[in-house]
């Protein structure tokens, strides 16, 4: 009998991986070939050996250095973020200072308004027509009525303080 | 044998509800509850990088690299299992990496360490230069049979979740365990000296 071709479903038997049939059949063969038993035989040692060889866990030690470097790096990948929040945050304060403390200059100042007191035009008198043609001599009298002594022009700025207004009179 | 499911079910109930409140914490950036997280399975993840990469060492650097990964992607974690599936793949794919970068060092190293056998057969009774030979052979596996016996006959896992954390089918997994079995055995027949 050929046990190669075995081989592969001893050593899934031996670790306990087939079921049902698959199971049925190997045992089958397993109860008519001696090599076959010692092959499995061996296999079961093996892996408990080797289940045993590796149950030993890490020491406690070797579990807290994987920790604290993990934390260590997550806590210095963090620091940048902090220390640009930090900046911001300074910067945020600081253009907020500068522009509350700029503010009266960031208006445009109010521009004088200029008031001037122009006198009023002088008022020119009718002319009345000619009762009757005078032919001799055409004279044409103009009158200034009242004739009043022109007022000062008088220009007023007023400048954005209230108290301070500038005033300028001509004549 | 246990399935991730039952494994997470291990637990007393106070611990498996501690959990899920340590997940959930984490995934809303608490790192206390991450370091929590850390410690319910942190055994899984430096024992199972142990048995694949062979050292200490080795076993710490892939840990960390798969707890920060871990960080990364908790907002993928929809439950404690997802989490322990989700860490056997990632380590298992993180040994296979350093596995890559250290090239063939490792198995020249072994091959001598295997050739340099044929010790005293009265050696061969000893426990410990028969886990001596058993650590060794694990390293000289192809890392697929490797991931494969390690999952099912070290950690436990059903022939279904190691499919699932190797990303193969359950056929390929029974082959790749059952040639790991026949290959581990042989190599430590030779390594004490006796031939099947």
């Amino acid at each position: 009998m050929n046990c190669a071709e075995w081989e592969t479903r001893v050593a899934l038997y031996a670790g306990g991986d087939l079921t049902g049939g698959e199971a049925a059949d190997v045992e089958r063969h397993l109860g008519e070939c001696s090599a076959c038993q010692a092959f499995r035989s061996d296999l079961r040692d093996t892996l408990a050996v080797l289940q045993s060889a590796h149950a030993d866990l890490p020491a406690p030690g070797d579990f807290t250095a994987v920790r604290s470097r993990v934390m260590a790096e997550l806590q210095h990948r963090a620091l940048p973020w902090r220390r640009l929040a930090w900046i911001s945050g300074v910067a945020v304060a600081a253009a907020a200072a500068l522009l509350v403390a700029l503010w009266p200059a960031r208006v445009a100042p109010e521009a004088p308004r200029l008031l001037a007191s122009i006198p009023p035009a002088p008022q020119v008198a009718k002319v009345s027509p000619p009762a009757a043609v005078r032919p001799v001599v055409r004279r044409v009298v103009t009158h200034l009525a009242s004739a009043p002594r022109r007022a000062p022009l008088t220009i007023k700025w007023q400048t954005g303080d209230p108290n301070i207004v500038i005033y300028w009179i001509a004549d | 044998m246990r399935s991730l499911a039952l494994a997470a079910m291990a637990e007393p109930a106070d611990n498996l509800r501690e959990r899920s409140g340590a997940l959930a914490a984490a995934c809303s950036g608490d790192l206390p509850a991450f370091e929590r997280l850390m410690r319910q399975y942190e055994r899984l993840v430096l024992v199972t990088a142990l048995r694949l990469s062979g050292n200490l060492p080795d076993a710490q650097d892939v840990s960390q690299e798969v707890f920060l990964k871990l960080y990364r992607n908790l907002g993928k974690m929809t439950s404690d299992e997802a989490v322990a599936g989700w860490l056997y793949r990632v380590t298992v794919n993180a040994c296979h990496d350093l596995r890559r970068r250290r090239g063939h060092e490792d198995s020249l190293e072994l091959a001598g360490q295997l050739a340099s056998g044929g010790v005293d057969p009265h050696q061969a009774l000893t426990g410990g230069e028969r886990a001596r030979a058993l650590e060794l052979s694990l390293r000289m596996l192809p890392e697929k049979e490797r991931a494969a016996l390690v999952l099912r006959d070290l950690e436990g896992l059903s022939t279904e979740d190691v499919a699932r954390a190797l990303g193969s089918s359950e056929a390929t997994v029974r082959s790749q365990v059952s040639k790991a079995r026949v290959k581990v055995k042989g190599f430590v027949e030779r390594y004490f000296g006796r031939r099947s």
